[in-house]
């Protein structure tokens, strides 16, 4: 189980998360949801041990992340909110790298590398310069460097950005196999169709702080409304979408 | 005058402006170094290392001059710096279009950031050649700012009208704008009708090999060539060849024609540089103006994705998984990312530039030479260069937003980090230089003296890798980098002066050590005595160490002084 405690991220003393709390468990997807600039992404970051808490505990299995960051970092896979990647490699050599910097035996590396590749449809392009990939193809990237060493701990931050019809439907069934399988999954995303079909709860923030932690069955019964969209709207957007449409129309038209 | 300026800059189209200053940013290419880079600094502290190899040519121009009571041998002299000067900035100016290649044509960020953008590709050909010429213009300038006012004065000085300097000062500078628009006229030929002619992916394939090319020829020409400047040995009809295909000699002939101090009979070596000049300068304006008709609409067109090169794709393991993957990204960035090879290809020059003077050298000696001091110095300089070099290319980014993989997939301590740092430097620096000193050495004997150069330089590569990782606790293009604290001048000069005033008086040590056995071998323990000393301390310091991925400036604290 993952388990965030009290956790807070202040930059130049202005909180960016403050005073989180909440746990995903195993077999479960856990929806992370929040506006831009919520501090999800920033979360994210303190959970994979990229940016330091300024107060507060991550706890993995029982055991704070912080006292072995080593082995904690053995078991975990991250899909970053932008793919960034070395697009000098291409996609083989990327994947290769990350297996040799986690040092997964070559040969069982490179029969898993190239298996899926050809599942997400990379495999004519895995010799191409990754400065040629679309977004979507970078995606898929990200995912096989993420997976491919059968993390424990899977973080995912917008996964399905970018990536074509067909490769959603199978990310979705993938998620889910992977939670039903006892892999620990905390899933960010805007997305909420989909955060709703996925994810077994959710927890939602909005200017750093905590405003919901349930089962979405639970948050449609106690808020006494019929989606996720109205849920989220109510708790975490405070501008009327229609309002503010009309007004970029009229700066447009002035 | 600073107010006329601005006043004239002002007049000028307000996109062209914008876009040179972009431009101009490109052709320096420090991108990798940092977004806020001090393009003004840099180019100040390009400018003085120009200007201080200018006066040092003509402080030597003049004394050589001064010091040469023979009229005949003064004359021979000044041709002698002439040619060297010519064949310098040429040099310098071929370094620098090495350097900023590919820059004066459209590349897809310009073709897909500029075409939806109300601007006409002439003024982006004409932004783009103004910020090239704007830096070959200043690479000139500074290089010749003593010497070409030197050069004229000491050929006015010579017998013959009253107004010789006044037609000599024209005459150089005409010569040296000429020789390096020249040069960089056939470069921009040969990009612009390969570019033209070949499907775009061939073509980016194809420009990197001809940058290395062109490096290593421009490199190659001023090393090996002999000095032909005497005139009995430019009418020897054995060196006719040499006279008619290089070009240096052609603006040599040039200048002294222009100067009148050229004898008929090598009016055709100077006519070869006009007919040269008009060329490359007709070349470069029909495919630079063909380019940006075609290659702009051709670059939208091409496919996004290039397939891969066909060969092999994974290759054979360097040490363990981690070693492997840092020696492997360090060649795929050394020779994919157009900066850093450039960056590193300046080290080189110096590598290559010795090796090629001791080549040269070497074919005027008989046969197993003995090991000499040329020897000695320029293999250790050639190491020292090699490691340095590419010690401080490790130190540019590649891709600072791709660098949390690295900090996510961090399974090891740091000292298995360095250790694979120490491998990579290992392999791509001292391994080259040792082989490339090896080869060199074949000629030298007896065998036991040079193959004990090689084992003593194959223990000074070892220490110099061990000098390069003190506090380097970082994946080799992947930490930022703070520019300000690249003093290139001071660095530079700074480097050039420690190492000739440690190199020399330990080559004449390994010289006198190779006759004697026991201090020889005292010698080779003292080097592995400290390599091993240096790796204990390394190893010791990184156990403790965070990798770094961020440079951070130093903190600065202002002491106010209120206390009494």
């Amino acid at each position: 189980m993952l388990e965030l405690r009290n956790v807070s991220k202040r930059f130049s003393g202005i909180p960016a998360v403050d005073d989180v709390t909440f746990s995903a468990r195993p077999g479960e997807v856990t929806g992370y949801l929040g506006p831009n600039g919520s501090g999800k992404s920033t979360t994210m970051k303190m959970i994979t041990g990229l940016i330091e808490m300024s107060g507060g505990h991550i706890f993995f299995e029982g055991k704070s992340i912080q006292d072995d960051l080593i082995a904690y970092k053995r078991r975990m896979g991250y899909v970053p909110e932008e793919p960034y990647l070395y697009t000098h490699l291409s996609g083989t050599e990327y994947l290769v790298m990350v297996a040799q910097l986690r040092d997964l035996p070559g040969r069982q590396s490179a029969e898993r590398i190239d298996a899926m590749l050809r599942l997400f449809s990379l495999h004519n392009d895995r010799h191409a310069s990754i400065s040629g990939y679309s977004k979507g193809m970078r995606q898929k990237v990200l995912l096989i460097a993420a997976l491919m060493h059968n993390p424990q701990l899977i973080l995912l931050d917008e996964p399905f950005s970018g990536l074509d019809v067909a490769s959603s439907l199978v990310l979705r069934s993938l998620i889910q196999e992977l939670a039903s399988r006892g892999k620990v999954v905390l899933f960010s995303s805007h997305e909420l169709d989909t955060v709703e079909r996925i994810c077994s709860r959710v927890v939602i923030l909005h200017r750093g702080k905590l405003v919901a932690d349930d089962s979405i069955e639970r948050l449609r019964s106690l808020m006494e409304l019929s989606t996720l969209e109205k849920i989220f709207s109510q708790l975490a957007i405070e501008q009327d979408p229609e309002s503010t449409a009309r007004q970029i129309a009229e700066i447009i038209y002035a | 005058m600073h107010e006329l300026i601005e006043k004239l800059i002002a007049r000028l189209p307000l996109d062209f402006r914008v876009l040179y200053r972009q431009f101009l940013l490109r052709v320096i290419d420090l991108e990798s170094l940092s977004i806020q880079a001090d393009v003004t600094g840099y180019l100040g502290q390009f400018a003085g290392v120009l200007i201080m190899l200018s006066l040092v040519h003509s402080t030597v121009a003049y004394l050589g001059y001064t010091f040469i009571p023979e009229p005949a041998a003064r004359f021979a002299f000044c041709l002698h710096m002439e040619h060297y000067l010519i064949a310098t900035t040429m040099l310098v100016i071929g370094l620098i279009t090495v350097i900023s290649w590919d820059a004066t044509f459209p590349d897809r960020r310009d073709v897909m950031v500029l075409s939806p953008l109300p601007i006409a590709p002439r003024t982006i050909l004409a932004a783009k050649v103004t910020a090239s010429a704007a830096v070959l213009g200043l690479g000139l300038v500074t290089l010749n700012v003593a010497s070409g006012v030197v050069i004229p004065l000491l050929m006015g000085a010579q017998p013959g009208p009253a107004w010789g300097f006044f037609q000599a000062l024209p005459a150089w500078w005409f010569t040296i704008v000429a020789a390096s628009a020249f040069l960089y006229g056939s470069v921009l030929t040969i990009q612009g009708f390969t570019s033209l002619l070949l499907p775009r992916s061939h073509f980016l394939r194809l420009s990197a090999i001809l940058q290395l090319a062109a490096f290593g020829l421009f490199l190659g020409v001023y090393f090996v060539q002999p000095s032909l400047t005497d005139p009995a040995a430019m009418a020897d009809p054995q060196n006719h060849w040499i006279l008619a295909s290089s070009p240096s000699y052609w603006f040599f002939a040039l200048f002294n024609q222009l100067n009148g101090s050229l004898p008929a009979q090598f009016s055709w070596i100077a006519a070869r540089a006009w007919i040269g000049l008009g060329l490359a300068l007709t070349g470069a304006a029909s495919s630079l103006v063909l380019c940006y008709i075609h290659t702009m609409k051709k670059t939208v067109e091409e496919p996004d994705l290039v397939p891969g090169p066909v060969g092999p794709h994974l290759l054979p393991p360097l040490g363990n998984s981690l070693q492997t993957a840092v020696a492997l990204f360090s060649v795929r960035s050394l020779t994919r990312s157009r900066q850093h090879r450039v960056a590193f290809a300046f080290y080189l020059a110096f590598v290559f530039g010795l090796a090629f003077s001791l080549f040269r050298s070497e074919l005027a000696l008989p046969a197993s030479s003995l090991v000499s001091m040329d020897l000695v110095i320029s293999t250790f300089l050639m190491m020292f260069f090699a490691v340095a070099g590419l010690g401080s290319v490790f130190s540019l980014p590649i891709s600072l937003t791709a660098n949390w993989v690295l900090r996510t997939t961090q399974i090891r301590p740091s000292e298995k980090y360095v250790a694979a740092t120490r491998r990579t430097l290992l392999l791509l620096a001292v391994l080259p230089t040792w082989l490339l000193a090896a080869a060199l050495s074949l000629r030298f004997g007896p065998f036991p003296n040079a193959a004990g150069h090689l084992a003593v330089l194959a223990l000074v590569g070892c220490n110099a890798v061990e000098l390069c990782l003190v506090g380097f606790y970082k994946v080799p293009f992947t930490c930022s980098y703070l520019p300000g604290k690249a003093n290139v001048q001071v660095i530079f000069w700074g480097f050039l002066v420690v190492m000739l005033a440690v190199v020399i008086p330990c080559a004449e040590f390994e010289l006198s050590a190779l006759h004697q056995p026991l201090r020889f071998f005292m010698m080779l323990f003292s080097l592995s005595a400290a390599r091993t000393a240096l790796w204990a301390q390394n190893q010791r310091r990184a156990k403790s160490a965070v990798l770094h991925f961020e440079e951070l400036p130093d903190e600065i604290i202002t002491t106010l002084g209120l206390s009494a």
